[in-house]
C-alpha cells in the first residue's frame, strides 16, 4: 500500500489503469478490419482482378485482361527505384499454352529484355513493374507474352489508358522527357 | 532474458515487410582510360557476384559477354557505336542501361 502512495502521478495511472489499456489494445485490429478485407477481397479476385481493369485485349492468338492492383502511385524500392503491381488474367484456353508474360514501360528490345516477370497462376498473375527513371511521351506498357512452342506476342497500351495514376505520377515527378 | 526475447520478436516482426521481393539494380559509369565500369546488386543491398553482363549493339549483336566479378562489378573498354548494357539476373530480372544513360 505504502508503494502506492509514494508512487509518482504517472506510475500510479499505469497500476490503475493498464488492464484496461491492453483490452483498448485489443480493440486496435478493429480499426483495420475494413482495410483487411478490402485486401482479402482484391487478393481472393472477388472484387475483379483489380482496383482498375482494362478491356479484354488480343495479343497474338490469346486475350488477356490487365488491371492496375491499386490505384496507388508507384512505391520505392531502394535502388531499384519504384515500382507499381499490375495484374494480368489471360483467357481460360490459352493459360496451358502460355510459358511465360513480362510487363516494361517502352517497347523492350528483346525478349531478355521484356521487363518484370508476371508470378502465380496465369488466371490471375501479378507483376511488379519496375518504373524507368523518365518516361517519353511516345512511351507505353508493353506485354511480352511467350508461348510454350517458342512463339513471342506483344501487345502495348498507352500509359495514360493502362495507368493514369502512374502518369500522373510522372508528371508530378518533372520526369517526361 | 525475457526482455530480449520480445524485443527479438518485434524485431524480427518489423524486418518481415523487407523479406519481400527484390529488384535487381545497375549502374554503369565513364571510368579512366575509356572504359566502363558497372556494379550490379539487388534492392535488398546484397550483391551480385557471377551474375551476367552483356553489352549488346543496337543490331542485337552481343559485343560482350561478361560476368561480374566477386565485388559485384566489371570494368569494360567502351565499344564504339550505340549500345546497351544487360544486366541480367534471370528471366525478369534484368536491368537495360543505354549507353547514353552511362553516367
Amino acid at each position: 500500500m505504502n508503494a502506492w502512495i509514494d508512487a509518482s502521478p504517472w506510475r500510479r495511472a499505469w497500476l490503475r489503469w493498464r488492464f484496461h489499456l491492453c483490452l483498448l489494445i485489443l480493440l486496435v485490429p478493429v480499426c483495420f478490419f475494413s482495410a483487411s478485407m478490402h485486401e482479402q477481397r482484391l487478393d481472393s479476385g472477388q472484387q475483379g482482378i483489380g482496383m482498375r481493369e482494362l478491356p479484354v485485349k488480343a495479343i497474338g492468338p490469346w486475350s488477356v485482361r490487365l488491371a492496375e492492383k491499386t490505384l496507388m502511385a508507384p512505391t520505392a524500392d531502394g535502388a531499384a527505384g519504384h515500382v507499381k503491381p499490375f495484374v494480368a488474367a489471360f483467357c481460360q484456353d490459352c493459360v496451358p499454352q502460355i510459358r511465360a508474360a513480362y510487363l516494361r514501360i517502352g517497347k523492350p528490345r528483346n525478349l531478355r529484355a521484356a521487363g518484370a516477370l508476371f508470378y502465380g497462376s496465369l488466371y490471375r498473375t501479378e507483376a511488379y513493374l519496375v518504373v524507368p527513371p523518365t518516361l517519353k511521351q511516345a512511351d507505353q506498357i508493353w506485354l511480352t507474352v511467350e508461348g510454350w512452342d517458342g512463339s513471342v506476342h506483344q501487345t502495348s497500351w498507352p500509359l495514360a489508358e493502362a495507368s493514369p495514376v502512374l502518369l500522373d505520377w510522372f508528371k508530378q515527378q518533372g520526369k517526361i522527357e | 532474458m525475457k526482455q530480449h526475447n520480445i524485443l527479438l520478436a518485434l524485431g524480427l516482426l518489423s524486418c518481415a515487410p523487407f523479406a519481400l521481393a527484390h529488384n535487381p539494380v545497375c549502374r554503369c559509369t565513364n571510368a579512366a582510360g575509356g572504359t566502363i565500369r558497372c556494379v550490379g546488386g539487388f534492392s535488398d543491398g546484397s550483391g551480385a557476384p557471377g551474375v551476367k553482363l552483356d553489352v549488346i549493339g543496337y543490331d542485337e549483336k552481343v559485343l560482350l559477354k561478361g560476368k561480374l566479378g566477386a565485388d559485384s562489378s566489371l570494368s569494360f573498354k567502351k565499344p564504339k557505336g550505340e549500345f546497351y548494357i544487360l544486366f541480367d539476373a534471370g528471366p525478369g530480372h534484368v536491368v537495360e542501361i543505354d549507353h547514353a544513360a552511362v553516367e
